[in-house]
């Protein structure tokens, strides 16, 4: 069903209000089959919450968000079914903090997909082996760090073959050393060819990584270019003042 | 009367009484435990109505003395035409106050665990059964083992409340009574069931420690 020119996210004039606070000011946005498209923006900008409308951690008040050309919808089992079509990174991990890294992997493949268990561990231990953590397979996620629990969760939502990949600051938890092997990990998976929407603050990343970078601030889409343009040409003050900002120190 | 008189003439009594006593305890711990969770469930599910049944019937059996409940079923309930054996109202009352407790428990077991995590889950597709099943209530029991050993040992003093209806075969605060009531046991007959008392809340409270220790959840 989906066509070559669907986009796999697409978010038409959505609004959302946090109390008086209006956090998304008519965000409409697409990214394709196969597209890296990097959010940046200073904090309070909504980057964050616009990652987390899109499989409806956050409701929005007005607007559209459909993936692969349906509409999301509002709850109940079918929102459930497509939120496994799109998995999310989290900045804090948030693994399941009672199951062994293999537990965790094969939770959803077993129980939404139906995957029968062994098929679901062989699998799970073909993408811990990928990220880099098989080795913890056996562990619970306190014992290990911070790095490879976040790739182990990167790991977790491959196990569902999204269709997308949503990252909300995926290394902002992280300690310096265990930021890289975070990144290395999503250029391989965006190399691939996963669809692929990351909020983050790592510049070089995005620079080297995005296919598109959408500059947020206050609530609303500033700025829209390739990298090389947004990085070395910023047509907005805002977007510059920004850039500034994080590279002056 | 002498302990060593009290247990050569009532030693048989006595320990049928211990039984009793951990019957009651065992079948209203484990009445509480599974109503407790049902409740806890409710009082966390997505239908408002539900939730706030739940939080009623939390508030109605904390609140409730445990003499007055068994007085309502023993002595009020046969007015509507219902009338249930002694220790049948003995248990549904101490079942349900600890039913209430245990959904306490569970409520701050649940507080321990991340939003994140939850919202892992629901990014996975997890309905809310399968985050219930998989992710909430495991986490929620693991890390309520303690005040959940707390509540089995609360259980078994609440079960003393059978003495106050005339429950056959008795548990351990009947027994004395009915002791003292033929023989001069005094304080001492009172010393034995304390002992007894005493003896398995220390069990469950080993067992408690022992088990907390091996699923207590690493974070």
């Amino acid at each position: 069903m989906s066509q070559e020119n669907t986009p796999v996210i697409e978010l038409r004039h959505v609004n959302k209000h946090f109390g008086s606070l209006h956090v998304l000011k008519d965000i409409s946005l697409q990214v394709k089959k196969g597209e890296v498209v990097v959010i940046i923006g200073p904090s309070g900008s909504g980057k964050s919450t616009l990652c987390r409308t899109i499989n409806r951690l956050e409701t929005i008040d007005s607007g559209d968000i459909l993936i692969d050309g349906v509409k999301i919808p509002e709850e109940g089992k079918e929102l459930a079914s497509l939120r496994s079509q799109i998995g999310m990174v989290f900045q804090s991990f948030n693994l399941f903090a009672h199951m062994t890294i293999l537990d965790n992997m094969t939770l959803a493949p077993v129980d939404v997909l139906k995957i029968k268990r062994k098929e679901a561990r062989e699998e799970a231990m073909r993408l811990l082996e990928r990220v880099g953590v098989a080795d913890q397979a056996h562990k619970v996620p306190a014992q290990l760090s911070g790095g490879q629990q976040q790739r182990a969760a990167i790991a977790r939502a491959l196990a569902m073959h999204p269709k997308a990949m949503l990252f909300d600051e995926p290394t902002s938890a992280l300690d310096p050393e265990m930021i890289g092997e975070v990144l290395n990990v999503m250029s391989e998976l965006a190399a691939d060819g996963m669809t692929m929407l990351i909020v983050t603050h790592e510049m070089n990343f995005a620079r080297r990584v995005a296919d598109r970078v959408i500059f947020m601030d206050g609530g609303v889409i500033v700025e829209e270019a390739d990298p090389e343009t947004f990085f070395s040409s910023p047509k907005t003050e805002r977007a510059k003042l920004f850039l500034n900002s994080i590279t002056a120190h | 009367m002498s302990i060593s008189a009290l247990l050569s003439q009532y030693g048989d009594r006595y320990l049928q009484a211990l039984f009793t006593t951990w019957k009651l305890t065992a079948f209203s711990f484990l009445g509480a435990f599974l109503i407790g969770i049902l409740v806890t469930v409710l009082r966390v599910c997505p239908v408002k109505p539900l939730r706030s049944f739940g939080d009623f019937y939390v508030q109605i059996f904390r609140n409730i003395p445990g003499a007055a409940l068994l007085i309502l079923l023993v002595y009020a309930l046969p007015y509507l035409k219902v009338l249930f054996p002694y220790d049948v109202c003995v248990l549904i009352a101490t079942t349900l106050i600890p039913s209430a407790f245990c959904s306490e428990h569970l409520m701050s077991g649940i507080n321990t665990i991340g939003v994140g995590q939850i919202e892992a889950a629901r990014a996975l597709g997890l309905t809310f059964f399968q985050m219930i099943r998989r992710v909430i209530i495991p986490q929620a029991l693991r890390s309520t083992v303690l005040p959940m050993t707390n509540l089995m040992v609360a259980t078994m003093l609440t079960t003393s409340l059978a003495s106050q209806v005339p429950m056959r075969p008795m548990e351990l605060t009947g027994i004395v009574s009915y002791i003292n009531t033929r023989s001069a046991g005094g304080v001492a007959a009172f010393a034995i069931s304390a002992v007894l008392y005493c003896a398995t809340g220390l069990v469950i409270g080993f067992a408690g420690a022992l088990i907390d220790r091996k699923v207590r959840i690493l974070r």
